[in-house]
């Protein structure tokens, strides 16, 4: 961890190393100042915490209007 | 009683299914492990109350059920099967040799209203497919189950660097394919 400055190949790694583990200090720091300077680590950064949202919505999302239907009451009484 | 909640779990058996499939890519181990969540919820189902959360309770079974079979599925296996392969240790072509990207992340605006449309769901659906099945598996365990990497590491017996460079891949891989099909392009 000689170098100051990341690369982007290093900086969107650490991005997703940061949702799995809590990063240290310094690499947390390195990786702001990487993410100021640089916008396309930084969308990066931002797609991986929404593709993380939409992973956790799949079991949902996966519904059918078949599956729905199942849900619903068959008959009253 | 017993008999209400047996014909409540038959109405679940798809929803299961499919999110059993989701995970393990195979309909004769995603039969399995659904069956084995059905048997498993009618024998606690005095420890179940209100119908409301059913679907909940059900997953949570489910989700011990898949890592079982994930787990079986390995034994025939090599002990490094899931550890790093030639896909991962190959120069990643989102990268220049100098570290930089080829083609910058654009910004996808907000995202999150693309999680309405059926035909996004369709997109990450065919993204995810289009990954290596280690890949997607660990993958989906970590997003889509929501395990722990710590436990992610221990269930499959692989180290947390490799677990790292995987998810990283799959990362990579599922953003760059729903970038080229969804957020860049002509859609709805």
């Amino acid at each position: 961890m000689g170098k100051l400055m990341y690369s982007c190949e290093q900086a969107s790694m650490l991005s997703s190393r940061a949702m799995d583990e809590p990063l240290a200090p310094l690499e947390r720091i390195q990786l702001r100042f990487h993410l100021m300077m640089c916008t396309g680590c930084t969308s990066f950064s931002h797609q991986i915490a929404f593709l993380r949202r939409a992973s956790q919505k799949v079991p949902e999302a996966l519904e059918t209007d078949e599956d729905s239907r199942a849900d619903e009451p068959r008959s009253r009484g | 009683m017993e008999e209400e909640l047996a014909k409540s779990l038959d109405s679940h058996r798809k929803y299961l299914l499919r999110y059993a499939l989701f995970q393990l890519r195979d309909p004769s181990l995603a039969e399995d492990a659904v069956q084995d969540t059905l048997i498993a919820a009618l024998t606690h189902g005095d420890a179940f109350e209100g119908r409301s959360q059913l679907r909940t309770w059900l997953i949570a079974i489910l989700k011990h059920k898949v890592i079982d079979q994930i787990r079986k599925r390995n034994r025939g296996l090599p002990a490094d099967a899931l550890s790093l392969g030639e896909e991962d240790e190959s120069a990643d072509s989102s990268f220049n040799t100098r570290g930089r990207w080829v083609d910058p992340p654009a910004d996808w605006g907000l995202p999150d209203a693309a999680l309405e449309s059926k035909q996004f769901w369709r997109v990450y659906q065919e993204c995810c497919r289009r990954m290596s099945k280690r890949h997607a598996m660990i993958f989906s365990m970590r997003e889509v189950m929501e395990i722990s990497a710590e436990e992610i590491c221990k269930k499959l017996e692989i180290s947390t660097s490799n677990l790292h460079v995987i998810l990283y891949r799959a990362r990579l891989s599922l953003r760059s394919c729903v970038t080229k099909n969804w957020f860049g392009a002509e859609h709805g």
